[in-house]
């Protein structure tokens, strides 16, 4: 059982790491400037690598932190909603409907640029659709849900992989989403992402009881007045927005969904009131510290964040598991 | 004449093409602890699920106190009527506290709850009831069988509700708990009016702890009434097919099973 003591704990030590690693990259890179400097460029007076920094590094780190808990989060609210641990945005295929969308528009409708998010949305909604017309029979079976997704995500990112090797993917841009590659964004990028995102999270923090209750039997839950499958549906389709806009502006981030909410259950336990703040804070840390080592490791050169998730995060998620054999115990 | 609960009118079901009730009518006294016997697949358990609004009948109407149960919503079925399944489930850290508080869920509106005291007050009397203030803190998962039994009723009496449902209660557990749980019910009953209307496998236990046995067989109401009265060799053919003794223990009819 995981105690308050433990939850607040475990809260602050997280929160001061994630701001221990913001700072790390914010200096991180060719240009180094002092929390001094820092903080007299950014509200005294006008300083040149401070400026730089401000529009080169800031986005990138704000669009990492925000990516990551819009993901973990949406990774919390699927394994609610299917009751299924292995549950998460790229493993039903949501993160490939949205970013095939999100390649699409990026590659031949720039003009609609500023809508990507929205139309990812829909992307990953038919994604979430099809899986979940094609799972249901009677009821939800969770691990019908899973085998679906997978073979509708490996389509869609087949449709991905063919639309980029056939000459969509010239431009940088699109490369770059397709890897997942947080890179080259700007101060617009971080508006659209913030804006859904934290329309997510709030929506996220309404639904806490109702996934809490989901975890219950359905008859159970339906004994004390949920609606069980109208309530999986409006959570599912919470996830899905998050996963999408973090999809839309940065690609599809495998793992992290899976992981952090794992991990974040084992820190603060299973109350969702507690565990969606947690795993938004967790999946914020964990992407900023794939991103900055993905910069840094090789540089010049750069690893995506995904690469990072997927070669760090499989062996962690294992160790994690193992380790935790009371929390997933029947 | 005393008031009906549930009345059930020319209710029809099918699984498939395969009938379970076929025009079942049939009424539960308010007040009293009703059990419903059957053999496997006489229809008890369906008629349970219909009940409690899981399946939806393809013909006839269930009545909750007069009102239609289809037309109830239900968060507002769950103020009226508390259930208890059989099969239940519960994350490894929900404390018992936590899982009988969210009894109190049908209250709740737009995230809020409506009256914070009233809640805390039904919490503290549901666990009081089940003899659980002392493992308020513990988790479900490091309950004893007959102890998790008794968190999921208090969780159902959380709800305030004055008719209880109860779903084969004493299921996978040994004779002790199974009398503990029967006990409790007609505590539930006699000290606080509370209506019961239960699923039970043993019939010397439905017989010793009901005000009334209904009996079904085929999907039929093979007889009605207080143990008493309707309890016969040939009713007992009829509802397991096979021939059982009755003899008298203590001026109550009792089924030799063995």
């Amino acid at each position: 059982m995981v105690s308050t003591a433990r939850r607040i704990a475990a809260f602050l030590v997280t929160a001061a790491a994630l701001f221990a690693l913001a700072l790390l990259a914010v200096n991180t890179g060719s240009l180094q400037v002092s929390p001094e400097q820092l903080i007299n460029g950014l509200f005294v007076a006008f300083d040149e690598d401070v400026s730089v920094v401000y529009d080169l590094r800031f986005p990138r780190i704000i669009i990492a932190l925000v990516g990551g808990a819009a993901m973990a989060v949406s990774g919390v609210l699927l394994q609610a909603a299917i009751r299924n641990p292995l549950a998460d945005p790229g493993i039903i295929g949501i993160n490939a409907g949205a970013s095939l969308v999100a390649v699409v528009v990026t590659a031949l409708f720039p003009a609609w640029l500023a809508f990507t998010p929205a139309l990812a949305f829909a992307g990953g909604m038919v994604a979430f659709l099809v899986v979940y017309s094609l799972s249901w029979k009677g009821g939800l079976s969770p691990l019908r849900v899973i085998l679906i997704g997978v073979a509708v995500g490996t389509m869609f990112s087949g449709l991905m992989a063919a639309f980029s090797s056939t000459g969509g993917g010239v431009s940088s841009s699109v490369a770059s989403l397709v890897d997942a590659n947080i890179t080259m964004k700007t101060w617009a990028d971080v508006q659209t992402i913030a804006v859904y995102t934290a329309a997510g999270l709030i929506l996220a923090l309404l639904c806490a009881r109702r996934c809490d209750m989901l975890a219950l039997e359905d008859k159970t839950a339906r004994a004390l007045g949920v609606e069980v499958s109208a309530s999986r549906f409006a959570v599912s389709a919470v996830a899905v927005l998050l996963a999408s806009v973090a999809t839309a502006i940065i690609g599809p981030i495998s793992f992290l969904g899976l992981i952090v909410p794992h991990m974040a259950r084992i820190l603060v336990g299973t109350s969702h009131r507690a565990l969606i703040p947690y795993a938004a804070l967790l999946g914020a840390l964990v992407l900023l510290a794939a991103d900055t080592v993905g910069r840094t490791i090789a540089a010049p050169y750069e690893i995506s964040a995904a690469v990072i998730m997927a070669v760090v995060g499989g062996p962690v998620f294992i160790v994690l598991l193992r380790g935790a054999r009371a929390t997933y115990g029947e | 004449m005393a008031s009906n609960v549930f009345t059930i009118e020319n209710l029809a079901f099918s699984y498939g093409a395969h009938p379970v009730f076929d025009g079942l009518s049939l009424a539960f006294r308010e007040g009293a602890v009703t059990t419903l016997i059957g053999a496997n697949g006489s229809g008890k358990s369906t008629l349970f699920d219909l009940m409690t609004k899981n399946l939806k009948p393809r013909a006839g109407s269930l009545f909750l106190r007069g009102a239609n149960v289809a037309d109830l919503r239900l968060r507002d079925f769950a103020k009226l009527v508390a259930i208890v399944h059989q099969r239940n489930i519960a994350p490894a850290d929900l404390t018992v506290e936590r899982l009988v508080a969210y009894g109190r869920f049908p209250y709740r509106s737009f995230g809020r709850s409506g009256d914070a005291a009233e809640d805390a007050r039904m919490v503290d009397w549901a666990l009081e009831v089940c003899e659980l203030a002392d493992c308020r803190g513990q988790s479900v998962s490091s309950l004893s069988g007959g102890q998790a039994q008794r968190a999921w009723i208090a969780l159902a009496l959380a709800q305030g509700s004055r008719v209880l449902l109860l779903d084969e209660p004493t299921t996978y557990l040994d004779v002790r708990y199974q009398l503990d749980i029967l006990r409790l019910v007609r505590r539930l009953n006699e000290e606080f009016a509370m209506t019961v209307i239960m699923v039970l496998h043993d019939v010397n236990q439905a017989l010793h702890y009901s005000d009334e046995v209904v009996a079904l067989a085929d999907g039929r109401v093979v007889a009605q009434g207080a143990p008493g009265d309707i309890v016969s060799e040939e009713l007992l053919r009829a509802v397991y097919g096979i021939p059982l003794r009755v003899v008298e223990v203590d001026g109550r009819p009792f089924v030799l099973e063995v």
